[in-house]
């Protein structure tokens, strides 16, 4: 028969701290912590992300118009997608606050502060490829990715965050409008 | 005291774990890294195709096929050795997916084997002519799943996953369905490999972005395409045996030479896609039925009317295959027992059927 446990003594030994999951309070705690988690998981955190509702931005009307996305249909998943692209693109400190540092009173605080639509369409159709400066080929997500940390002052999405997806299929809209071809050349104004 | 160096000696295993897991990151991205950069050996498909459209490195590419065709000279950025060596990877892949062609199938094809099962897939089965098919006369044909306008087309909502599909994810579902394995992870380089040759091709082919081309994908056939007499197992079998038999083998298992190379693919049995994938008629019957009549017989696409081709496409999904990742155990442990059990009946019962085929030719009925 084993001898009982003196007082502040556990099963482990004398001088040993229980863990907090040794206790049925401890165990509480690290469930109540894990449901919080999966709630906010839940409700919380991607709800933004993955909507599929596009607010309307000022310019959106004209450049829709002007580099004819009704092409694609008046509505639909990738229309919406563009538009997201657009939003992120020319209101990035609005719409992608995760992945930048920039606000609104900055005076560069978008993608679109350094680069048109059509830079961003002949870099997807030049992206894939060898960049001597990185010493690496590197692909349209990277670099946007990139934008993110480096000139947006921000931080790295996921290459399947849509604030990285949207970018892309914006780029392949302008592309398609400009009748762009993988490698294309953009010729000197 | 004694806790002291316990502790310590914690912490020393703990950093000696991470340390040995760094440095073995470290060797790996090194052996990757040495792979991007060693010489690629062609599989032949690859030396014709590629010599064909011109693929060299400089700074600027023009694509022999479109001067011939249009006498345009269109030039476009051209391609650094680095980029060279990841499109004849990516051709290779397409061409060779399993390395039967490679000496070190590891090192040159990525181990693609490792996201497949079993011993048949190649990407060109379906892709055939290396993704790019094409009549004597250079014609791109209808039907033909072109990787290059695939690319194009890539990023469109995509009925079937109900997503913008990109072209990375459409390969990886292709891993786990149309092969039977693993979903490689988006940034491997066999991935990266196969778009930056799916890319190479819409140049050489001068496609523009989002464009629609009748090469790509498939030239599906519904039943309204028909003349709606339904689709028969019975016909479908019939007509199996006279046009698709003498390849794929009796019972749709793929052919393999003495040698061990394969002749022509499985398409039903372990060896062929599973039930998840497009090919399966029960999940789409319009693909498989658009794959046949504009790909098959090989040499004579074509010739085959649309209601042969659902048919044939009825009939084949009527043999055993593996369960794709949405059926659940019951259907994947069901379509085991029905690999195992099925090809030994079906062969007592052929030959049986042989037998009394050849007793009645003898007996002169």
């Amino acid at each position: 028969m084993s001898p009982p446990h003196a007082p502040g003594e556990n099963a482990r030994g004398k001088g040993q701290d229980s863990s907090p999951a040794d206790t049925p309070k401890g165990a509480l705690l690290i469930v109540g912590v894990i449901g919080a988690f999966v709630l906010w998981a839940h409700l919380g955190s991607g709800v933004q992300a993955f909507r599929s509702q596009v607010a309307s931005e000022p310019g959106w009307d004209k450049f829709s118009a002007g580099y004819d996305i009704q092409y694609f249909g008046d509505d639909g998943q990738f229309v919406r997608a563009v538009q997201s692209g657009y939003n992120l693109i020319f209101y990035t400190y609005k719409y992608a606050p995760r992945f930048t540092r920039k606000k609104a009173g900055d005076r560069i605080n978008a993608c679109g502060s350094c680069h048109t639509a059509e830079d961003i369409a002949y870099a997807f159709v030049n992206s894939d490829r060898f960049d001597p400066k990185l010493g690496a080929r590197v692909s349209f997500e990277d670099r946007v990715m990139r934008c993110y940390a480096g000139a947006m002052d921000g931080f790295v999405p996921t290459i399947y965050d849509p604030a990285v997806r949207d970018i892309r299929l914006f780029a392949r809209a302008v592309a398609h409008h400009l009748q762009l071809s993988d490698g294309a050349i953009r010729k000197a104004k | 005291m004694n806790t002291f160096s316990e502790k310590v000696v914690k912490i020393l295993a703990v950093a000696l774990a991470g340390g040995g897991l760094y440095l073995l990151a470290a060797y790996e991205h090194g052996q990757r890294e040495s792979i991007r950069r060693a010489d690629v050996v062609l599989t032949p498909a690859c030396i014709e195709k590629l010599a064909r459209y011109g693929l060299e490195s400089g700074e600027y590419y023009q694509s022999p096929y479109v001067l011939q065709r249009t006498g345009a000279k269109l030039a476009t950025r051209g391609y650094a050795d680095d980029d060279i060596r990841a499109i004849k990877r990516g051709c290779n892949i397409i061409d060779d997916t399993q390395g039967k062609l490679a000496s070190d199938p590891d090192r040159e094809r990525w181990n693609t084997r490792r996201f497949i099962r079993g011993t048949h897939t190649a990407c060109r089965h379906c892709h055939q002519s290396v993704g790019d098919k094409q009549d004597a006369a250079g014609n791109r044909l209808v039907g033909s799943l072109n990787l290059g306008a695939s690319w194009t087309m890539a990023d469109m909502y995509d009925r079937f996953t109900g997503l913008l599909l990109p072209f990375e994810l459409r390969q990886m579902q292709c891993y786990i369905n149309s092969s039977n394995g693993y979903k490689p992870n988006i940034a491997d380089d066999v991935i990266r490999d196969v778009t930056s040759y799916s890319r190479f091709l819409s140049v050489a082919l001068d496609m523009k972005i989002a464009n629609r081309y009748d090469e790509q994908g498939i030239d599906e056939i519904p039943a309204s395409a028909t003349p709606k007499q339904g689709d028969d197992y019975v016909r479908g079998e019939a007509i199996y045996r006279q046009k698709c038999e003498s390849c794929h083998g009796p019972q749709a298992f793929g052919r393999v030479d003495p040698d061990g190379r394969l002749v022509a693919p499985a398409i039903a049995g372990p060896n062929a896609w599973n039930m998840q994938s497009r090919n399966y008629f029960y999940y789409v019957s319009t693909i498989l039925p658009g794959f046949i009549c504009r790909n098959m017989p090989l040499g004579q696409e074509n010739t085959l009317p649309n209601q042969e081709c659902r048919d044939i496409a009825y009939y084949l999904s009527n043999l055993p295959r593996p369960a794709g990742d949405r059926q659940g155990p019951i259907i994947a442990l069901r379509q085991q027992v029905l690999m195992k059990v099925l090809p030994p009946l079906l062969r007592a019962t052929g030959s049986a059927r042989g037998k009394a085929a050849a007793a009645k030719s003898d007996s002169g009925e």
